[in-house]
């Protein structure tokens, strides 16, 4: 994804104080960083002011960054992980999203999805259907537990490898493993479930 | 939640937690050769195993179907503005449209004469400025003034007021010269009336009651009188009770010196 040099040489003409190069930094990786904060948030004004949050944090704490330690894109996923978990702590969410494996019965007697989506039986337009089908697997990503969550998202939606998942996580690879097992499972449950009520 | 603590032998040896450890690299695509015909096997004998992994297949190809979102367009704007405190040139340059340099004619155009050439452009105001150009020019010819003798007016006092007076002198020989034909005119007028009183031709008038067409006048009398004893009088200039009043005819003389 990133050219370690090029980045290094970046970060450095950042820290300079070059303006351009920080904007080339924004320009770069604001979109994955909103996109994570997205779909852990859930809403966009959450993801907007929480991006803004990240790369406010990652400014002020830029020469801290050690190339020799880990790529830049896996620094910038820590410093916003580290972010979301804050912000899930201040809105204490946890408390409303508990663990699934914990507490499955809850999720037996929670209002299914299917309640809480309209009627897909018959959509106009396969981009509406379409639509409609994201939302749908995006709300079922808010169901799961911060800790499932968080892994699923790094790897089946923004594609890093096992050791970089564990080293944002600061967990053993083999319970990275884990978590993206339990994580799609749980959500492959929720959907079928979901779906099978619609139909 | 099935319990899943449990070490389950199954008959091809493998267990539940080394399955749980071979599932993601399964989903993957990783797994070959014997490593994979045992997690197969596995999962088709295990009643635990195998929807887990039917779950999660399922669960990561509705992850996989997600489209990334595209971030709002001010973003990148907000984040500059709220690190560095301004926005960079490039920035200004990319939002704000290169302004094309004008010439102060130009923009006096644009600003004033513009607005006041639409309002000239109506029809209305076009028509009653047409008519004040001609009646200007026919006042200006009647009066002598050729558009090439603008350039030597004097302005001086005595020069205008000499202009004044021989603009009046024209104006009184002028009508010196018409009187004597208005004069004649007046009496020929009065001699046919006396000779032949008016009268009205009610055929002719009943004529042109009923042609009414390709005559403006008449199609205006339609619309606005729609009574015939109107247009008769209407075609009567001095009416019964006027018809038999001397014509006086008044001219005034006046000398300037």
């Amino acid at each position: 994804m990133e050219d370690v040099q090029v980045v290094a040489m970046l970060v450095r003409r950042c820290i300079a104080g070059d303006a351009t190069a920080w904007e080339e930094i924004v320009q770069t990786y604001n979109r994955r960083i909103y996109n994570i904060c997205y779909r852990f948030a859930g809403t966009s004004d959450d993801a907007q002011d929480l991006t803004q949050e990240v790369f406010i944090k990652m400014y002020r704490t830029l020469s801290s960054y050690d190339a020799s330690k880990g790529a830049f894109v896996t620094w910038v996923t820590t410093i916003t992980r580290n972010l979301l978990v804050d912000h899930f702590r201040k809105t204490k969410q946890d408390r409303m999203t508990d663990s699934m494996d914990s507490t499955a019965s809850d999720h037996e007697d929670a209002q299914p999805l299917s309640e809480q989506i309209p009627d897909q039986s018959a959509p106009p337009d396969a981009r509406v259907r379409q639509r409609e089908l994201s939302d749908t697997v995006h709300q079922a990503l808010g169901k799961l537990s911060p800790e499932l969550r968080e892994a699923v998202i790094l790897r089946d939606l923004q594609d890093m490898d096992y050791k970089d998942i564990a080293s944002v996580l600061r967990v053993p690879e083999g319970t990275v493993k884990s978590r993206i097992n339990r994580g799609r499972a749980e959500l492959g449950r929720l959907l079928q479930r979901t779906y099978r009520q619609v139909m | 939640m099935p319990d899943r603590t449990k070490n389950d032998h199954t008959s091809n040896g493998m267990q539940c937690n080394e399955f749980d450890l071979l599932l993601s690299d399964a989903l993957d695509g990783v797994l070959s050769g014997t490593v994979l015909d045992r997690f197969q096997t596995h999962a088709r004998i295990c009643k635990t195993c195998g929807p887990l992994l039917a779950e999660a297949e399922a669960g990561r190809t509705w992850l996989k179907g997600l489209t990334e979102v595209e971030p709002p367009a001010s973003l990148v704007s907000n984040i500059l503005a709220s690190t560095t405190g301004v926005d960079t040139q490039r920035l200004r340059t990319m939002t704000r449209a290169p302004q094309p340099r004008i010439s102060w004619w130009e923009h006096a155009q644009a600003s004033y004469l513009e607005p006041m050439w639409a309002i000239v452009r109506q029809p209305r105001f076009a028509m009653s400025f047409g008519m004040a150009f001609f009646a200007l020019s026919v006042s200006l010819t009647v009066a002598g003034v050729k558009p090439s003798d603008l350039g030597q007016i004097s302005l001086r006092p005595s020069a205008i007021r000499r202009t004044y007076y021989n603009t009046q002198a024209r104006v009184v020989r002028y009508v010196d010269n018409v009187r004597p034909v208005l004069e004649v005119q007046a009496a020929l007028r009065g001699i046919k009336r006396n000779m032949n009183p008016a009268e009205p031709g009610p055929a002719k008038q009943k004529e042109r009651k009923n042609d009414t067409t390709q005559q403006p006048e008449q199609k205006q009398d339609r619309n606005y009188s729609q009574t015939g004893e109107k247009l008769i009088l209407a075609s009567d200039p001095l009416g019964p009770s006027n018809r038999d009043l001397p014509v006086v005819s008044v001219t005034t003389y006046r000398r300037f010196v």
